[in-house]
């Protein structure tokens, strides 16, 4: 309907303004990404000559030195350890929390779940948290660092306003077959709630990997060190060299953009239930 | 209690023992942690295990508040976080909501930059940060060539203060607009299709559309925006972290509570860990956000009422 009206008017300039505003903005968007992969291709005398000259071959020597010098595998290797660890951790525990109070099938429900969502309006944890780690002798040490990550508030909330759009029939009906609590959870309910366990899993991970507070605070042996920590020391030791530099950034890029194409659905919808919930 | 059909007896007690993990876990490390930050306040905590901690009432906050020059700089640095917020929120608000209605218009190509404009989001602060470092290259960089066409320089974050300042506000909202956007695009997608086909009927203009139709209808995003701004920007300061450092005349509430709390050690600024300095900086720092969120939020649902009512 819209579109044969539209194709009526012989100059669209609507149209056009907003083109030209859309790739305004792609330049601005683009445009940073593109001189990081500009640069990373170049010599560092190509990049002291010229800092915007496109690159003229394809140089892989920074990747290889960035990879070698940057101690990549380690860093990589951990932030993974952490990640997911925590991940699991937080989901595993989360459904266990999140079905009992969606359902009320524990006393003071509406308790607990106020109690997570006033967390959200309390003043910040974290010297108290680390006196806790020190107390417990957690710091330095990436057990403690990966049970800083076993909550995520927003998330359990998420978790709960699902499971309550889970007809309350199926667990009668469940429980009358001779299901138990925990098989109903594990092999019932978890395959129903996976879009939103998805959601909240990729969300919460997103956050543990991109961390770079905690693990300045908490972590100080450099072999415990995740991508983002790792990525900050190198950049002080290369600072001047921006290929070398450039290559780093770049590989540490190349993953999160992988996983923001294919998992963008799930991150999209966790961010506008969580803030319209929020 | 509502039906429960999972047993009886020891049985009734399952779903109590599973949830246990959970709710301990939350108590350990958010809300406990939490509710102590007030008590640190009041004490000479250090970052020291076993140093032995005095209650020291309200020392913390005099000394945050009224001592000598290093009161003058927190201050400073309450300001600077006010005047961050300020920039942060308006100039994201105003452009978040522009880039949402441009993309949701019925254009070829619009899910590509809809992609496009929200990936910085999930990319962190530690890449946006060197990113925008290289971006803002000094000698010839990109941003420094384009400065330059139109007779203008900047040494960007190595500039004065003020030039640093500025230029991290610009990295901050390119970081976050992408959220923005993605809220505005999700409340203008409830507006149903027929009330613009309505308008166009009666021959109202574009500007008379978005003021008359999209503006009141989009309350609920714009509510959701506009706290999600302001709390977030008083709150962030890892782009600080990464583009500068801790550097006098540009550090903002945050990463004051970290620099005291946990020492700094980029830089020629180092000071000891002064965790219950700490924690009574950041009960100011929450103070601020209990206070202006508050007040927007009230603010917001007169103008709700005023619209829907």
């Amino acid at each position: 309907m819209n579109a044969t009206l539209d194709t009526r008017r012989p100059i669209k300039w609507g149209r056009i303004a907003s083109y030209a505003l859309l790739l305004l903005f792609a330049v601005i968007y683009a445009g940073p990404l593109l001189m990081l992969v500009n640069t990373a291709f170049k010599t560092l005398p190509e990049f002291m000559k010229s800092a915007t000259s496109p690159v003229t071959s394809l140089n892989f020597e920074n990747f290889i030195e960035a990879w070698n010098k940057a101690n990549f595998p380690r860093y990589l290797t951990n932030s993974l350890i952490y990640t997911i660890t925590a991940t699991l951790v937080f989901v595993v525990t989360a459904i266990f929390v999140a079905f009992p109070i969606s359902r009320g099938y524990v006393k003071g429900a509406n308790f607990i779940l106020t109690m997570f969502v006033i967390a959200l309006f309390l003043p910040p944890a974290l010297i108290p948290q680390f006196q806790l780690m020190l107390a417990l002798g957690l710091y330095n040490n990436p057990l403690g660092y990966i049970l800083l990550f076993t909550i995520n508030p927003i998330g359990m909330v998420i978790l709960v306003n699902y499971i309550k759009t889970i007809p309350k029939e199926l667990d009668e009906a469940a429980a009358l077959d001779g299901c138990g609590y925990f098989r109903f959870v594990t092999s019932i309910l978890f395959p129903l709630i996976r879009p939103a366990v998805a959601t909240v899993a990729v969300l919460h991970a997103i956050g543990i990997w991109n961390e770079l507070i905690l693990p300045t605070i908490y972590l100080t042996n450099k072999d415990y060190y995740p991508i983002t920590r790792g990525m900050i020391v190198f950049q002080g030791v290369y600072g001047s060299n921006w290929p070398t530099l450039a290559a780093a950034v770049l590989i540490m890029t190349i993953p999160m953009l992988v996983i923001f194409l294919l998992l963008q659905r799930y991150i999209i919808s966790g961010l506008t239930q969580g803030a319209v919930k929020g | 209690m509502i039906g429960y059909h999972f047993g009886r007896g020891r049985a009734r007690l399952t779903p109590y023992l599973l949830l246990i993990p959970g709710i301990f876990l939350y108590i350990l490390i958010a809300l406990g942690p939490s509710l102590a930050t007030t008590v640190f306040s009041f004490t000479d905590a250090t970052g020291i295990r076993g140093a032995p901690m005095h209650w020291i009432g309200f020392d913390n906050y005099r000394e945050f508040l009224f001592l000598g020059q290093a009161s003058r700089d927190n201050y400073a640095a309450l300001w600077r976080t006010l005047v961050f917020c300020f920039f942060v929120t308006t100039i994201q608000f105003g452009l978040g909501l522009l880039v949402a209605m441009l993309v949701n218009q019925r254009l070829k190509g619009t899910n590509f930059f809809r992609t496009l404009y929200f990936m910085p989001v999930i990319l962190g602060a530690v890449i946006q940060g060197l990113i925008w470092s290289l971006f803002l290259y000094p000698l010839g960089g990109p941003m420094a060539r384009l400065l330059e066409f139109f007779g203008a320089r900047s040494e960007f974050f190595g500039g004065q203060p003020t030039e640093a300042f500025a230029w991290v506000i610009v990295v901050q909202i390119w970081a976050n607009l992408g959220t923005t956007m993605i809220i505005f695009l999700a409340g203008l997608q409830t507006i149903p299709e027929e009330l613009y086909e309505a308008a166009q009927i009666d021959g109202a203009s574009s500007w008379q559309v978005f003021k008359n139709v999209t503006w009141p209808l989009l309350t609920p995003s714009v509510n959701t925006n506009l706290l999600l701004n302001i709390i977030g920007s008083l709150q962030a300061w890892q782009l600080f972290l990464v583009l500068i450092g801790y550097r006098n005349g540009t550090q903002v509430l945050g990463y004051l509570v970290y620099a005291q709390g946990f020492g700094q050690t980029s830089g020629s600024v180092t000071s000891a860990f002064r965790q219950g300095y700490a924690a009574a900086a950041s009960i100011v720092l929450f103070l601020l956000v209990l206070v202006l969120g508050t007040v927007t939020q009230t603010i917001l649902n007169r103008r709700e009422k005023r619209i829907m009512g």
